[in-house]
């Protein structure tokens, strides 16, 4: 008999990243900030606003659905530290278009050749083996 | 404002050899003294440019070529730290402290992938979002999507690029490939292939520059004049090169060499129609024919119009990458902008061979890489 190994503490892969308690991830979103001086939105949780470099930023969860504006198919393992599967698969990386007018780096789930430039994608957390949550966006489909 | 000229130039070939960094740093260094016909003690101040190499590495390595109380400061600014160094070169000069400068660009650099963790934060590097093609290639998928790019257009960047080479002692890769076998190689990041990316590794360029007054008192040899030495770090938003982790779909400014090359040019007081020959940094392929578009040498969406014209081969009426460019040079970060500003003046002086663009009077050589950091120098005869 095996005891089950203990699920490892969730722990967010970069702090200010992601919006919302961890044990409830159907409910987590991207962290974001709004400038309310230039009204520009940046990508999580920032004390300065990088566009006009006041510090009146509010944060506010980003919008689950956007819209793919460009990518590409990373096809070595990348240098490093990379937590991805071994031995590597290819995977779609891109700039996810959101309503609140930014574009996200981010890692493009499924079938890779299937990614289009306009397609309509949703964010999803992604859990690894050692508790570390990250994102990645699915084809809405 | 005082006029300031090369008056020495060097280099070591780019590629890597089984030398460390003070023996290729003072190779170059050397080569650019005699080029000048001046001793190291003539020497003023030196500046050295370089991003992998430990600290103090400029007194390190110009330390061997003797005993000095002259300042010797590193600098980096990534890919554009060579004209960072130039600048600095140039600025003291300008201000009356020195006549008579040297500035060093050197490197060596492990094979493979950059080390992710120069720019990368941990959380892009345990995502896979640390492979730097990857953020040139979706500049590429954008503009194909824009504008009509085309997989043929780029790789005829890679071909042109890898037959200049053959000319170039300098370049590590000196091979002709076909578009076939550009074409056929494996895709790196969707659409750019092995064949149509540069490698890191090792190399040195120097140049001597001098007040133009200093020049005519030593009657130095065919002195070449800096018209122009700019750098730039992209605005908010400008640039998703790398390492960003989003942009803006509000504010559009304009991208780092744009802003680099009107201020360049503005210095000068010259215009792209003015100037002769270019050497510009093609990490990849799509980005040499972004860039034509960035130094106004065709309207934006238009550079795979220039490439398929051939207006841009040696013999063409804007000649890029006469070297061979990054693709078939290397990239040792620091090396990268001196090599290519040695390049441009073996070119004004028409010292250049088979790549010799026929007479060639003004030629601009650009950097540009992480976080924005963009440099063009502007020579003259």
């Amino acid at each position: 008999m095996t005891d089950a190994m203990p699920s490892p503490e969730l722990r967010p892969v970069r702090s200010g990243l992601l919006a919302g308690p961890l044990d409830n991830l159907a409910a987590l979103k991207l962290a974001g900030s709004r400038c309310r001086a230039c009204g520009e939105t940046t990508l999580g949780t920032n004390a300065l606003c990088p566009n006009c470099g006041r510090d009146d930023v509010a944060p506010i969860p980003l919008s689950d659905e956007g819209h793919v504006w460009t990518y590409t198919v990373i096809r070595y393992r990348p240098p490093g530290a990379y937590k991805g599967p071994e031995p590597f698969v290819p995977f779609a990386v891109g700039l996810v278009e959101l309503p609140e007018g930014l574009r996200v780096v981010a890692p493009i789930g499924g079938d890779p050749e299937a990614v289009r430039i306009g397609m309509a994608v949703r964010f999803a957390p992604r859990v690894r083996d050692d508790g570390v949550v990250e994102f990645v966006y699915h084809p809405a489909a | 404002m005082k006029d300031v000229v090369i008056i020495g130039a060097g280099i070591h070939p780019f590629g890597r050899f089984d030398k460390t960094a003070e023996e290729i740093g003072s190779h170059a260094a050397r080569m650019a003294l005699q080029d000048a016909g001046l001793a190291w003690s003539d020497i003023e101040a030196s500046y050295l440019s370089r991003m992998y190499l430990p600290a103090t590495s400029g007194a390190r390595i110009l330390r061997k070529l003797g005993g000095t109380d002259m300042p010797i400061v590193d600098i980096e600014a990534a890919c554009a730290s060579g004209g960072a160094a130039l600048r600095q070169g140039v600025l003291a000069i300008r201000s009356g402290e020195c006549d008579v400068v040297m500035v060093l660009g050197a490197e060596k650099m492990p094979r493979g992938f950059m080390d992710p963790r120069m720019i990368y934060a941990d959380w892009q590097i345990e995502m896979g979002l640390s492979l730097n093609p990857s953020y040139w290639s979706m500049r590429a998928m954008r503009h194909m999507h824009e504008y009509g790019t085309t997989d043929l257009q780029i790789a005829k960047i890679a071909y042109k690029n890898h037959q200049n080479s053959v000319h170039n002692p300098y370049a590590m890769y000196r091979k002709e490939f076909s578009l076939e076998e550009i074409l056929g190689s494996p895709l790196i990041c969707d659409p750019i292939r092995r064949l149509e990316i540069c490698a890191p590794d090792d190399g040195a360029a120097a140049v001597v520059i001098a007040s133009a007054d200093y020049a005519r008192r030593i009657g130095a040899r065919a002195p070449v004049r800096i018209a122009g030495c700019v750098h730039t770090i992209a605005r908010y938003s400008a640039d998703f090169r790398c390492p960003a982790d989003s942009m803006s779909a509000t504010v559009d400014n304009d991208g780092p060499t744009e802003v680099t090359a009107r201020k360049a040019y503005a210095q000068a007081g010259l215009g792209p129609e003015d100037v002769d020959c270019f050497e510009v940094q093609d990490t990849d392929a799509f980005c040499e024919l972004e860039i034509y578009e960035e130094l106004q040498m065709c309207p934006i969406g238009e550079g795979g119009r220039l490439i398929d014209e051939g207006v841009t081969a040696i013999t063409g009426r804007h000649p890029v990458n006469m070297s061979g460019g990054l693709i078939s040079k290397g990239e040792p970060v620091g090396a990268s902008h001196l090599g290519q500003v040695v390049e441009i003046v073996s070119q004004l002086r028409g010292e250049a061979g088979a790549r010799q663009v026929q007479s060639a009077r003004v030629g601009l050589a650009h950097v540009l890489g992480a976080g924005g950091n963009c440099a063009i120098t502007i020579l003259q005869n």
